[in-house]
């Protein structure tokens, strides 16, 4: 934190001593955002340094006040000046490079809630309804084809899977699982079974068939212990 | 002083490649050469999930797991499958394992759910 302030600070006083007492420099205009090396005065603190220190990686010798050095200059109105990662971390490394704070992890407060509350369950019923009611109202009138077949799928298990969530309680896992086939004459089985607690989990299937095509989705829901 | 037990990530290798690994073994062990019959299917299939299911308890992992099997006949008609999941995706994950032979194509899904402690 200490450097930010400082090169806010100098940079006002450099817009101060420009106007003061270099009016005939062509440079110190008041729009001007070109700061040469002699109107630095001894106010700037520690911005030389950091300066001196970005120019070092550069060239060994002070270069000539160029694009780089030129976003920290003065900007009419004190409003601070916009520039990559240097002023916008409070913290440089001696290099001159941004160290980036580290990101803490949060750790949860314990909620000693072993299984969902009472009455609210996972109700399979009622997103079997939800299932059978989206699926009809989306493959109601489609045929198959091999290429929509690949979209439709995606968004009919996310479909299916918005819808199930708007039913299911808080605190579930969902897991949506959809199949379509072309309607020809194979038959089929899907099967599915689960290592969980019987209680708190549970899960609801729906299929639905017409001439040109067959769907079978299962939406699995598994309380989040 | 609580314990903090580390999250588990499924994708990492102790847990994913067991799954792929035992299930195509189960699949293997169940359909190997047999072609499709329609009156031995419900058992094929329920042996398949009972008997993945049972190798991925045996890991000892924290997880809750969700199989699904689809075996189908073939007779070139095309199958579609997707999934999606409301879940945490750093500890929760799935593996797919497709199978097939002359007469039938089988899909085993496994879902991955983690039990933080």
């Amino acid at each position: 934190m200490a450097e930010q302030p400082s090169l806010e600070l100098a940079s006002s006083t450099r817009v101060t001593a420009a106007d003061g007492t270099e009016a005939p420099h062509p440079q110190a205009t008041p729009c001007g955002s070109h700061p040469t090396a002699p109107t630095r005065g001894p106010e700037e603190g520690k911005a030389p340094q950091l300066l001196s220190r970005r120019s070092s990686m550069l060239s060994t010798l002070l270069g000539p006040p160029g694009s780089r050095r030129s976003s920290l200059g003065p900007v009419p109105g004190g409003k601070r000046p916009s520039v990559g990662p240097w002023l916008l971390h409070s913290r440089v490394s001696f290099s001159g490079l941004p160290l980036f704070q580290p990101i803490p992890e949060t750790y949860l407060e314990n909620t000693y809630r072993m299984q969902p509350e009472e009455g609210c369950r996972f109700n399979a019923g009622r997103v079997q309804r939800v299932l059978e009611g989206a699926l009809a109202g989306v493959l109601g009138g489609t045929a198959y084809s091999p290429q929509g077949s690949t979209v439709l799928v995606q968004s009919l298990a996310e479909l299916l899977r918005g819808r199930a969530k708007e039913v299911v309680p808080p605190r579930y896992k969902l897991v949506c699982h959809v199949l379509l086939g072309q309607h020809g004459q194979q038959s089929m089985l899907v099967a599915s079974r689960a290592l969980w607690d019987p209680e708190s989990d549970s899960f609801a299937s729906a299929s639905f068939c017409n001439a040109s095509l067959f769907a079978v989705a299962t939406v699995h829901g598994v309380y989040f212990e | 002083m609580a314990k903090v037990f580390p999250r588990p990530n499924f994708y990492s290798e102790p847990h994913f490649s067991p799954c792929s690994k035992w299930g195509k073994y189960c699949i293997e062990s169940v359909l190997g050469k047999a072609d499709y019959n329609h009156n031995k299917v419900n058992q094929w299939t329920a042996a398949i999930v009972e008997q993945s299911l049972t190798h991925l308890v045996k890991l000892g992992k924290t997880y809750k797991y969700i199989v699904t099997c689809a075996v189908m006949q073939r007779s070139g008609a095309g199958l579609h499958t997707a999934s999606s999941c409301f879940w945490d995706t750093t500890t929760d994950g799935t593996c797919t394992v497709r199978w097939e032979n002359r007469t039938m194509n089988c899909i085993v899904n496994v879902f991955a759910v983690a039990i933080i402690l």
